[in-house]
């Protein structure tokens, strides 16, 4: 295991072969994608699919267990707020338990959506839970953003970094001297948040000097150029080879997305409607 | 050519009523040891600030004198040419790590001076040799202790084969483990590089032997300056300028001070323990006490 | 150990939430009145022990208990705070105010002192670590390192504890610095009778100032003796990478020409060298 600012990335994995772009690119292909598919089973298997993938790249799935509290949270949210004030569309069918009056329609389409976030959500972690801040850095740099921009983020990534680690023994500090967090209330919470912020800054101040002077030191300067002419080079960026696979991968991923997408907007598959979930569903419903 | 000549240098940051440093004169030779010691706030910072150019490329104030290294004036040089010339190392080694691994940070000042790759891999290679850090290259800040990213705030600006090696109190956050690793590349540094060091540390006890000068400063100026065989001469004098001899030196003063001992006064702990060991005469049949 | 036990740890076992066992069964009691050392390289437990020894961690297994209180129990920070503190490395990580006053007042308030009681205390505590009044007023950020170093530790003392534990007191200091914070401690050891703690790799300071030693090694305690006693057994000490003091090993260096190989000071490797010359 490998410890990032977010989590942990397995020490080795199949996955490291494909090429830091390819694999941003199948961050944002996962968030995509699902954005044009309204269908749960579809969502659903995507979850399912992404899971098996972090098992093939040596993922640890035990400790994706911190998410659990999160989705179980989302799902309470989402279904409360859509039973408590359901879309009453009279064509509707309705069913009522304990009291309530249930919108079938509605509530699929909660459960819908649900899905959805979950497949964006687990996307997200498989991006997080396999690169590292410098895969991402690669990642960046090979899509010929400037150098100065690429350096600035990399530099934010490091400082947030030790902005944590300050946090950490900040909030220790606070137990040093009395305070028992578990005793404020949510208002009192705020304000110890707001005083965090005390030392935070008179530590980031008086470290901005040391980081720039340590820069200046290394003969930094913020336009990358080299002053006996000819390109900077880039060191890192050459340490991942971009294959033949990456391009595959990424016309693949692609040609999926545009399909999915016209398959969805043109032809109006991948509809809710085509659920045959909901379908037996709302059969059920009719039936009784 | 000296490797450092500063002439009558005076430094006022602005907003302060006085000088930080004034009328200094050192000369420093090429592929010398030099350490700099002395109190707090007293200048010792600042004046290898001068030397590196940070005074007056990064700060407002008040310069006076000259500074050259190799014979060029440090405030005539870019910061690419300086970072060239001059490597510095700071204390804080969570502040000067910039990068999200330790390979990247390596390559990042031999990237900014406009190396080729292929002469990046072989500095790289070298360095890490050198300072023993060749199986931390894809590790990440978080995941190294701060003395690993002390040895890697040195691998990366020896890499950049400065031919001065400034290191403003390297091991000062770092533990007795993390500190010997330090003086070790140090003298490792001192034999094989081609490289004039100058090092501000609290730890005379360990860098002293490593010394060719010692230089003390206090109130901003230099206050001695000398070999170490002549530099700890009178220890309660540098105890009450702020400094620490290393206690076998002080030991051995006390005896000559009550004319037990007459030779000379070397910092090197090894030299001090065989001088006594004379002194006593041979080893005695009973041994110490437990 | 000297007078009533003040806090008893037994067999305690630390686990970070990623698995590593940074403590693996320290069992030791804290007196009244005492001045210890815990040394040993990072990573070897002594910053976690001493966090534990107040409760900014909870055991993971075994107990920490500070007279009638267990650290494992919720809602004893503010009792615990009262009868240990602890002084972090970096006084910018434990200066939350932004005056000097409010500082020292943070924690007796946070311990529901009322306002009369906050203010004699904020006065003593001050007064003990030389943090002059005309002060209370600036922001911590201004002063000097040293200030904001007794800026802190008056902030703690403010709450009375009666173990004061202190990380790292001169790390980065000169040598006048160090004596100076090193004196104060020692003043709260022997007037005011406090137990004084401290985390540090300064050998020297050690053989000084501490009168107990408790070496740390992969998270367990090697030895725990007197200082005397520790610094004559380089082999332990060497376990945690730790050298005694150079003038100690000097005297050791010397054994076979009779020389002690206990001595912990200049003065008294000079007494020992005249004693050993005049036989």
């Amino acid at each position: 295991m490998r410890r990032t600012l977010l989590g942990v990335v397995p020490l080795t994995s199949p996955l490291y072969a494909l090429h830091p772009l390819t694999r941003l690119f199948t961050l944002g292909f996962l968030g995509v994608v699902s954005l044009f598919i309204d269908v749960p089973e579809v969502n659903a298997a995507l979850v399912v699919f992404i899971l098996l993938y972090l098992r093939w790249a040596r993922v640890d799935l035990s400790g994706l267990r911190i998410y659990l509290p999160l989705t179980v949270t989302v799902a309470i949210f989402m279904f409360a707020v859509s039973i408590g004030f359901p879309n009453r569309d009279p064509s509707f069918h309705t069913f009522r338990f304990a009291g309530i009056t249930f919108y079938a329609e509605s509530l699929y389409w909660t459960f819908a959506s649900y899905w959805r976030l979950m497949a964006m959500l687990f996307g997200t972690i498989q991006y997080f839970s396999t690169n590292r801040e410098r895969e991402t850095l690669v990642a960046i740099r090979s899509m010929w953003i400037p150098f100065a921009v690429t350096y600035f983020l990399s530099l934010a990534l490091r400082a947030a970094g030790m902005f944590l680690e300050d946090m950490r023994v900040i909030r220790e500090a606070e137990r040093a001297r009395g305070l028992d967090e578990t005793s404020l209330s949510l208002r009192d919470r705020a304000k110890l948040y707001a005083m965090y912020m005390i030392p935070l800054f008179t530590i980031a101040i008086r470290r901005t000097d040391e980081i720039s002077n340590a820069l200046f030191a290394r003969g930094y300067t913020i336009s990358g150029k080299i002053e006996k002419g000819g390109k900077r080079s880039d060191y890192i960026h050459t340490k991942y080879l971009f294959r033949a696979r990456d391009a595959v991968l990424m016309v693949g991923m692609t040609v999926l997305l545009v399909g999915v997408a016209t398959a969805r907007v043109f032809f109006g598959q991948l509809t809710v409607a085509q659920s045959p979930l909901r379908q037996a569903f709302l059969h059920a419903l009719g039936g009784s | 050519m000296n490797a450092v000549t500063i002439r009558g240098l005076g430094w006022k940051y602005s907003g302060r009523d006085s000088f930080a440093i004034e009328g200094v004169d050192l000369d420093i030779a090429q592929n010398a040891f030099v350490s700099v010691v002395g109190p707090n706030e007293h200048g010792k910072t600042t004046l290898v600030s001068c030397i590196k150019g940070i005074i007056p490329h990064s700060f407002h104030g008040v310069w006076r004198g000259t500074v050259e290294v190799l014979g060029q004036d440090v405030r005539e040089l870019s910061a690419q040419r300086l970072a060239e010339l001059v490597g510095f190392v700071f204390a804080d080694p969570e502040a000067q790590f910039t990068s999200m691994t330790v390979e990247e940070e390596l390559a990042f000042g031999l990237e900014n001076i406009g190396l080729s790759l292929a002469e990046i891999d072989r500095r790289l290679a070298w360095v890490s040799e050198l300072t023993g850090i060749g199986g931390l290259w894809d590790k990440s800040p978080y995941e190294i202790s701060g003395g690993q990213k002390q040895r890697v705030a040195i691998a990366s600006v020896l890499a950049m084969k400065p031919r001065i090696l400034i290191l403003d109190e390297p091991t000062s956050m770092l533990d007795p483990l993390g500190k010997d690793a330090i003086f070790s590349i140090l003298a490792d540094v001192k034999r094989e590089a081609d490289v004039t060091v100058v090092v501000v540390e609290h730890n005379v006890e360990q860098v002293a032997p490593l010394s060719d000068l010692m230089v003390l400063i206090h109130g901003g100026r230099v206050a001695r300056a000398g070999p170490p065989e002549e530099f700890f001469q009178d220890c309660d004098w540098l105890v009450q300028h702020g400094i620490q001899p290393p206690q076998a030196t002080t030991f051995l003063d006390r005896l000559r001070r009550e004319g037990l001992f007459t030779g000379r006064l070397s910092p090197r702990f090894e030299e001090d323990v065989a001088a006594l060991r004379q002194l006593l005469g041979p080893p005695q049949g009973g041994g110490g006490a437990a | 150990m000297s007078g009533q036990t003040l806090i008893r740890v037994e067999d305690l076992v630390f686990e970070y939430p990623d698995g590593t066992r940074a403590l693996d069964g320290v069992t030791l009691g804290i007196g009244e009145n005492e001045f210890i050392a815990l040394i040993g390289q990072n990573g070897s437990g002594k910053t976690t022990l001493s966090k534990c020894l107040n409760g900014i961690l909870r055991p993971t297994r075994g107990s920490v208990r500070i007279e009638d209180l267990d650290t494992r129990e919720r809602g004893v920070t503010k009792r615990i705070v009262t009868k240990v503190g602890y002084v972090f490395q970096n006084p910018d990580h434990q200066l939350f105010n932004n005056t000097v006053h409010k500082e020292i007042a943070y924690g007796p308030r946070n311990i529901g002192l009322d306002h009369d009681e906050v203010e004699a205390r904020v006065r003593e505590a001050a007064r003990v670590c030389g943090v002059r009044e005309e002060l209370f007023g600036e922001h911590p950020f201004f002063l000097t390192k040293g200030l904001r170093q007794r800026v802190s530790i008056a902030s703690i003392l403010a709450m009375r504890p009666r173990v004061i534990i202190v990380d790292e007191p001169t790390t980065g200091q000169d040598r006048r610095q160090s004596v100076e914070v090193m004196n104060f401690l020692r003043d709260l050891w022997e007037r005011s009778g406090h137990t004084v703690a401290i985390i540090t790799h300064e050998m020297p300071i050690v053989a000084e100032y501490a009168r107990r030693c408790v070496v740390l090694g992969q998270g367990r305690v090697l030895l725990d003796a007197s200082t005397r006693e520790v610094f004559s057994r380089p082999d332990v000490l060497a376990r945690t990478f730790v050298k005694p003091p150079q003038i100690t090993r000097l005297a050791q260096a010397l054994e076979d020409r009779g020389i002690r190989r206990d001595v912990l000071s200049v003065e008294e490797l000079l007494e020992e060298f005249q004693r050993n010359r005049s036989q």
